[in-house]
């Protein structure tokens, strides 16, 4: 192959390839950096709930005046709820997960003084919480009638919950603690752990705790709480206006609302995340079409520039797949230089983003699988000129231009 | 002589319009998204009272845990907000021009008109002199009185779009308004108000719609009001009533001050230091000295308002619109050199090579004000798109008048410095190079 | 009018140097009308485009109507072209996207013309040449003969004191460039100096003067005044200068 003169032409008339090489470097920068953020916010928002997200439909109760009280509405509540025809399980709850609002606090995995604290999000539920999520019991037992505690005030010390396992883990860091363990609140109280959760996310999808969840059997002396209903299959829209009607027929001393399929209220809060994936991804695809559009242009400038060189290349001998090969492998070398300056960029972006902003290193696999896809972008852009070129007649040296 | 290379330059814009319309639409797209991006931003960063906002400041005192700062990824910040027993202190001093103690609450308003049901809204639970802190102007009526505030007269201020809704946007001063089951009697109507950001609370998203209610800060202990806000408790208390809960260590008040002169300020930063240090004798605050007041912009800033998020796009539209430009660069290059034969004769007949320079950056300039327009039209839609990406981001994706100008004059300057070199190159050719047959 | 006195023009790349023009001497003086031929390569392109001030020269000295123009500065020259020179060329060199108006237009534009001015000129330069009824045509819509005619008024209408012509017929078959020769005879006669580069040496023998360029050496074949026959025809060829 003639590498060597199809080289030393590039460099005779520099400026074209140069520009072109730059703008393949930028570009493969760019996008290797955005498919790698993209494909990060996309495992961030894929990743399980541990939930039964697609089949509940949550409702916020708001009481008011003197002489409402959640303590009593909540168990008549329950049973209204639990009564409509396609309603799996109910429970209440003071936060819904997920949600972007919670109550988090601390627990230790020892009771004594300066013992390690993990925070973790706490969630205030009736006896059928684990049905009512969803939520995959580990080991241990669910919450039973029996277990629920309707307190006076905030401080009662609470006595059991349920939480997942990556908050006992993270509680007993050395591992291969069970349900029964024994955990202390902050003033120090025994709490004991009666079930472990396989996966359970809390409030805020942004926080690095996510998964540190539990579950309280009680419900506290407010105004305001919220219910999880969890439909069957498929009966989730149906059940959704009937949920608003049986708590407005039940009681009127309240406002109910923010009545919301979990999964909204999960994509919503996810909305960020989504929402930076799908601009970077119209981002890079269009940067892929303007780099492609430049590709062809810039070799059909080439080409147009050379027809004479072509005929005569053509008149002395050259095939038609000879001249379509000048123009593939002198594409190729300028893409390549391109590459090769864009992977040393590439690092750079994202050694700046990393040093500026809360984001993660670039997986080195990113870098070869960009370069391969812009080889295939200049090899594609640039075969339509290359035919065209490979197509001009020998007859064309003889002729004036 | 301008007017005559405007000719030349539409004469060569409308002979090729297939070259013509590429470039457009290329300086279109990197300006329209770069100004998208653009638009984010500068609302986002936007100051949103720019006559006072050197006077206004957040006050912070350091009240938190003594074993780990109030956020571990900040450790010389302080909390960003008040425990109760603080900001009711704070209150006692007379430096500050203005100030005002504040929290969000949840309410549930129960109309007198029977065709509106009860229903729940944000309101905020504040001093009388929020209203002239911030701003904000009356239709009807005025703003409480401290004393309204120190008793917690159940008053209420309601913006003119819930009077609208409520009153039928009537004077509504001397009206009643059940709220949570108690009579409130209206004291003003005031102006609807939208601050981008929400400055004076971005604890729950500093582009939210402000509250449409305003209630006294004593009505607070009279209705046991938590806040709907954040509240955030490091100490090993127990707390059993909402008494117990206003002695707590837990912080849930912002507070701001109207500091008119770097006098008050220091005066200010003195009375807050000495107020501490007498808690420190009571056993309160035990972290090192670190109280602090933030003007509003450097709050905005400390807060983070803007989006990490938002940055990287920035830096990711501009590159876009490098490659865009690097594209521009290599077309109108094509393009000049084509036109290299012409050029020979016009300098033959006498046109000097800044003639020629001229005549092209003319030609230049209208192909980037060409693109600087459809290039509007490219960030309208990008930002149509992004509300419908981003429900609640309506304050943020709009375009206003400088950002037009912005956009137009971006797009001829960076199109025009793309074009000095191609435009550079055609001036060099020689003159004699194609008037020849040979 | 004209006195180029022992230019050199060499051509340099890295590893040759090409002598383009050779210690070349010529005067030609206000109202002659002198025809410079010589084979191809033998240095004429590189004359014309000295003579019109479209290129640089490597050491000589030029004048131009009693001016030294040697070391002038791109924008100086560009002037020149455009007050003192008309240039007519064997490709017309019209720009194809502007009508006969327009194209006459282009020096006057240059030249800083008030619209009114530019107007009458133009006007009057196609007139001269026999295109008024043409005046919105463009060049793809007129014959050879006609093109080469705007050329000319273009080159007319500043008013040059110099018309420089390259084979100003070479594209039009021997009726239209019998025609365009007596145009220039014409503008000739009314005082303005021409001089026309061609290897036709029939064309030649119509111009009173013939000069020969021969691998960058001139032999003028009139510089003796009393020896008529020999402006007649390139007899023979002899070397002037050192």
């Amino acid at each position: 192959m003639e590498f060597g003169p199809i080289w030393r032409a590039s460099l005779r008339n520099k400026t074209g390839p140069i520009l072109m090489a730059l703008q393949i470097a930028l570009t493969l920068a760019v996008i290797v950096n955005a498919v790698f953020i993209i494909k990060q916010r996309i495992d961030k928002i894929t990743r399980p709930t541990g939930m039964d997200v697609d089949n509940i439909v949550t409702v916020q109760s708001f009481g008011f005046g003197e002489d409402f009280n959640l303590q009593e509405s909540v168990p008549q509540d329950l049973a209204e709820l639990e009564a409509i025809p396609g309603v799996l399980a109910v429970t209440s709850s003071q936060h819904v997960p997920l949600s972007g609002s919670g109550w988090g606090t601390e627990l230790a995995g020892s009771s004594e003084d300066g013992a390690p604290r993990v925070n973790g999000a706490q969630y205030f539920v009736n006896a059928d919480a684990v049905n009512a999520f969803g939520v995959k019991l580990e080991s241990g037992r669910a919450f039973t009638a029996e277990d629920v505690e309707y307190p006076e005030s905030f401080g009662v010390p609470i006595s059991q919950v349920i939480m997942t396992r990556a908050y006992l883990d993270a509680l007993f860091p050395e591992g291969g603690a069970q349900a029964g363990a024994t955990v202390y609140d902050k003033l120090g109280n025994p709490v004991t752990v009666i079930g472990v959760l396989d996966t359970m996310h809390g409030a805020w999808v942004g926080w690095d705790e996510l998964e540190n969840v539990m579950l309280v059997p009680r419900v506290m002396p407010v105004e305001s709480n919220y219910y999880i209903v969890r439909a069957e299959p498929g009966e989730r829209d149906r059940v959704m206006p009937q949920v608003e009607q049986t708590l407005l027929a039940t009681n009127d001393r309240r406002v109910v609302k923010s009545l919301r399929t979990h999964s909204e209220i999960r994509d919503s809060s996810y909305q960020g995340d989504r929402g930076m994936a799908v601009v970077l991804a119209v981002v890079v695809s269009l940067m892929v079409m303007v780099t492609g559009v430049g590709i062809v242009g810039l070799a059909s400038f080439a080409v147009r520039q050379r027809i004479k060189q072509i005929g005569t290349r053509r008149a002395v001998g050259a095939r038609r797949q000879d001249i379509l090969r000048y123009f593939m492998v002198e594409n190729w070398m300028i893409t390549t230089a391109g590459v090769m300056l864009g992977s040393v960029l590439t690092i750079a972006v994202n050694y700046w983003m990393v040093a500026s902003f809360e984001l993660e290193r670039l997986d080195p696999l990113y870098v070869p699988a960009g370069v391969l896809a812009l080889w295939l972008l200049g090899l594609l852009g640039v075969a339509g000129p290359a035919r065209k070129a490979s197509a001009i007649s020998p007859a064309i040296a003889t002729r004036t231009v | 002589m301008f007017r005559y290379y405007l000719k030349l330059a539409s004469r060569s814009l409308f002979a090729a319009p297939a070259t013509t319309s590429l470039m457009v639409a290329t300086i279109a797209l990197g300006i329209g998204i770069f100004m998208a991006a653009v638009t984010i931003y500068y609302l986002m960063a936007n100051n949103p009272i720019p006559h006072k906002s050197d006077v206004l400041y957040a006050v912070q005192l350091d009240s938190w845990d003594p074993a780990q700062a109030y956020r571990e990824d900040l450790p010389e910040q302080a909390p960003w907000e008040l425990t109760y027993i603080d900001a009711m202190a704070l209150r006692e001093s007379d430096i500050p021009r203005r100030q005002a103690a504040m929290h969000k609450v949840s309410l549930v308003v129960q109309p007198t008109r029977v065709d509106l049901k009860p229903f729940q809204a944000q309101a905020r639970l504040t001093d009388g002199d929020f209203f002239a802190l911030f701003d904000i102007p009356f239709v009807y009526g005025a703003a409480w009185s401290r004393d309204a505030d120190d008793a917690g007269q159940l008053l209420v201020v309601i913006s003119k779009s819930r009077n609208d809704e409520l009153f039928g946007g009537e004077d509504s001063t001397g009206r009643t308004l059940r709220i949570n089951d108690r009579e409130f009697t209206v004291v003003g109507v005031s102006e609807d108000w939208y601050p981008v950001p929400k400055y004076y609370d971005v604890n729950n998203g500093a582009f939210d719609e402000p509250e449409q209610m305003f209630i006294p800060s004593g009505v607070g202990r009279e209705l046991e009001l938590f806040s709907s806000g954040n509240t955030n408790c490091w100490k090993d208390e127990d707390i059993n009533s909402f008494e117990e809960f206003l002695g707590a260590e837990c912080v849930w008040w912002q507070y701001w001050v109207e500091l008119p002169s770097e006098v008050e300020r220091d005066a200010y930063q003195a009375f807050i230091d000495g107020y501490v240090e007498e808690q420190k004798e009571l056993g309160r605050f035990a972290r090192p000295l670190n109280n602090r007041i933030t003007a509003v912009e450097q709050w905005l800033e400390v807060r983070q308002v803007v989006r990490d998020d938002n940055k990287v796009l920035i830096g990711i539209a501009f590159l876009f619109l490098v490659v865009c430009l690097f594209n521009i660069v290599g077309l109108m290059l094509t393009k000049f050199l084509g036109k290299a034969p012409q050029i020979g004769i016009r300098r033959a007949l006498g046109a000097s090579r800044g003639a020629v320079f001229r005549q092209q950056l003319i030609e230049v300039g209208a192909l980037g004000a060409a693109g600087g327009l459809a290039g509007l039209g490219f960030a309208w839609l990008a930002l149509k798109g992004i509300q419908q990406l981003f429900p609640g981001f309506e304050h943020l994706a709009r375009l206003d008048l400088t950002m037009v100008g912005i956009a137009i004059a971006s797009a001829v300057v960076t199109t025009v410095i793309a074009g000095l070199y191609p435009a550079w190159r055609v001036c060099r050719v020689p003159p004699g190079a194609y008037l020849r047959l040979q | 009018m004209l006195e180029m006195h022992h230019i050199s023009k060499v051509y340099r790349t890295d590893t040759v140097e090409t002598h383009a023009l050779r210690d070349f001497s010529l005067r030609v003086e206000e109202g002659e009308f002198v025809a410079v031929t010589g084979p191809s390569g033998s240095g004429k392109t590189t004359f014309l485009n000295i003579a019109g001030m479209l290129e640089d020269f490597t050491s000589g000295t030029y004048r131009l109507d009693a001016e030294d123009v040697s070391d002038l500065g791109d924008d100086a020259r560009s002037r020149i072209r455009n007050e003192k020179i008309g240039f007519i060329f064997q490709s017309f060199n019209l720009i194809p996207d502007l009508n006969v108006f327009d194209n006459v237009d282009v020096p006057l534009r240059y030249r800083g013309f008030t619209g009114a001015e530019r107007r009458r000129r133009i006007e009057e330069a196609v007139e001269l040449v026999g295109l008024t009824s043409r005046m919105r045509h463009l060049p793809s819509q007129l014959s050879g003969g006609q093109q080469q005619r705007v050329a000319i008024a273009r080159a007319l209408a500043g008013a040059p004191r110099f018309l420089l012509a390259d084979e100003p017929t070479g594209n039009l078959d021997s009726e239209m460039a019998d025609g365009v020769m007596a145009l220039l005879e014409d503008i000739n006669s009314a005082g303005t100096t021409i001089v026309m580069v061609t290897h036709d040496a029939d064309l030649a023998g119509r111009a009173p003067r013939n000069v020969q360029v021969l691998d960058g050496w001139v032999q003028d074949t009139t510089q003796a005044i009393d020896s008529p026959v020999a402006s007649q025809a390139p007899a023979e060829l002899a070397v002037v200068g050192s």
